[in-house]
């Protein structure tokens, strides 16, 4: 087993830089709130996918767990960003 | 074991209700939200969400080579989530001693008791989930677990991927989220 | 009449009474626990104002001004549920039996769970007790005395639940060890016994927050740990009186008199 060609070594690669753009660089000035915002919580959405189907191996799990499961990340997505929107501007 | 998948669900569920009652109470008082949130130290937790993925990472090695019997390398990819889970309760940990000497206590704003329950509630996932891998390691040194005993240290790692999926949500949200 | 085992049964024959197994009473007691949800929730959730319970942020004289306001619902609802709460425990009773059919008979875990749920009703009616007493005194007592009767019952109602966390674990680990090919109760249920017992920790901080989700009426202290272990009651109540069924049909197969 080659620890540099197996899928999680991959996926945990995209993961650090999806991070590392987050942390440092939608979350900069140089992005308005809204770009950063909704593209950090799309982003995570999609760690959160790659979490579940890869490292907690759902890809191989029931049709009807999996779905379940995916529904999260996308629901809980909506909903923060449903409310980020919805939240009153301030001065 | 498939019920594990229900312990699992049913956490996502209840982090999910709380992820919602803090942009509910948030939605009633933005600025202080958005002042106290800017005290949070955004490197660390980034360096945090680093920790937790390269430890999911690890343990997901372990269970690679648990499947194909490699029982020599389980150890040490245990090994290396624990000594990661570790890392991020001594950051963690750094990073409340530092609230605390500024002053800032969970009663201290709305703000600051979503940031301690819902981190503080994480910290005992994190407690639970390490101590549960230490637990895999010792035990794994002695070859406990092989392909076709694996399902005790599967149901620990699915645990322990939740630990750092919560975290992948729970960082943009309190450290990350400009308001408008 | 069987009154010891045969070698290699399942559940090994008591042959303490040539009476045979009340199957009957038995499945009347495994119904208790559903009847004392749905009453509980009824008298002490909905007429008794506790979904979601008074903020613990209010002071004595919104406190005593809550239970005049309020005092007939109370006094109903309070005093019935207090008197009801007994269902628990004779729904446990009938849980511990069935986990002797898993455990085998005296074990440990059913002796555990009959106790964690009778003494479950302790606190619930003790509790019940106090915000009885508020309502039905209010009017003589000073805000202060109406505000300490109030956190009395919340602080004790909440605070020992540790002694159900108990009941329940001795639940889930007695049912998952079941050797039945098809478990008399799911592992999914012992599962959410698990997220109940969890679930049940964080209540440890309601004496020290009034505001946010820890206080008693807040989405963690009160909504998720006390719906976690609603649900829990639903779900083992479910299959617990199922159980009874098929541990009937077991014993007859074994030719077992008083199992």
């Amino acid at each position: 087993m080659s620890v540099l060609r197996e899928r999680v070594t991959w996926v945990w690669i995209g993961l650090m830089v999806l991070t590392c753009v987050t942390t440092w660089g939608l979350s900069k000035n140089l992005f308005g709130p809204a770009v950063a915002v909704v593209g950090n919580f799309l982003i995570a959405a999609v760690k959160v996918r790659y979490v579940m189907l890869d490292f907690m191996e759902l890809r191989q799990a029931p049709l009807p767990v999996r779905v379940a499961f995916e529904a999260w990340p996308a629901v809980v997505a909506a909903v923060i960003l449903g409310f980020w929107f919805a939240t009153p501007a301030f001065s | 074991m498939d019920g594990v998948w229900v312990f699992i669900g049913a956490d996502s569920v209840i982090f999910a209700i709380l992820f919602l009652s803090f942009m509910k109470d948030r939605l009633h008082n933005p600025a202080m939200f958005e002042a106290s949130r800017h005290t949070l130290n955004m490197n660390l937790g980034g360096i945090d969400t680093l920790i937790l993925l390269t430890s999911s990472w690890s343990v997901a090695l372990a269970i690679q080579a648990l499947k194909r019997d490699l029982i020599d390398r389980v150890p040490r990819y245990l090994l290396g989530g624990v000594l990661t889970g570790l890392m991020f309760v001594v950051s963690k940990s750094i990073e409340y001693f530092q609230k605390f000497a500024h002053g800032i206590m969970p009663g201290t704003d709305a703000f600051y008791m979503w940031y301690f329950t819902l981190t503080g509630i994480h910290l005992a996932h994190v407690l639970v989930g390490t101590s549960l891998l230490t637990f895999l390691w010792i035990r794994s040194r002695r070859g406990a677990w092989s392909s076709s005993r694996r399902v005790v240290p599967e149901c620990v790692a699915s645990f322990w991927h939740l630990v750092d999926l919560l975290w992948i949500v729970l960082f943009p949200l309190l450290y990350l989220m400009r308001a408008v | 009449m069987a009154t010891h085992a045969e070698p290699g049964t399942a559940a090994p024959a008591r042959g303490l009474s040539p009476y045979s197994t009340d199957y009957t009473s038995w499945k009347i007691l495994a119904c208790m626990g559903p009847l004392f949800l749905a009453l509980f929730v009824g008298l002490w959730g909905f007429l008794g104002r506790n979904m979601p319970p008074f903020s613990p942020n209010a002071t004595p004289e919104e406190v005593k001004a809550h239970f005049v306001e309020l005092r007939l619902p109370l006094l109903i609802g309070m005093s019935v549920a207090l008197t009801i709460t007994a269902f628990y425990m004779a729904w446990s009773v009938a849980i511990a039996r069935v986990m002797e059919h898993v455990e085998g008979p005296g074990g440990v875990f059913s002796k555990l769970e009959m106790m964690g749920g009778t003494i479950t009703c302790a606190p619930i009616m003790t509790a019940c007790m106090a915000w009885l007493t508020a309502a039905h005194e209010a009017h003589y007592l000073d805000p202060g005395v109406v505000h300490m009767l109030y956190w009395m019952g919340w602080l004790l109602f909440d605070l020992a639940y540790f002694v159900t966390s108990l009941q329940i674990a001795a639940c889930s680990i007695a049912f998952m060890r079941d050797k039945r090919e098809k478990k008399l109760v799911p592992d999914a249920v012992s599962w959410w016994g698990w997220v109940t017992f969890a679930s049940f920790f964080v209540v440890s901080a309601i004496p020290f927050l009034t505001t946010g989700p820890l206080a008693f009426n807040g989405v963690i202290s009160f909504w998720v740990a006390f719906f976690t272990w609603f649900f829990w009651i639903a779900g083992l109540g479910y299959f617990v009186f199922k159980a009874i069924d098929r541990i009937k049909a077991e014993d007859e197969a074994a030719g077992r008199l008083n199992a």
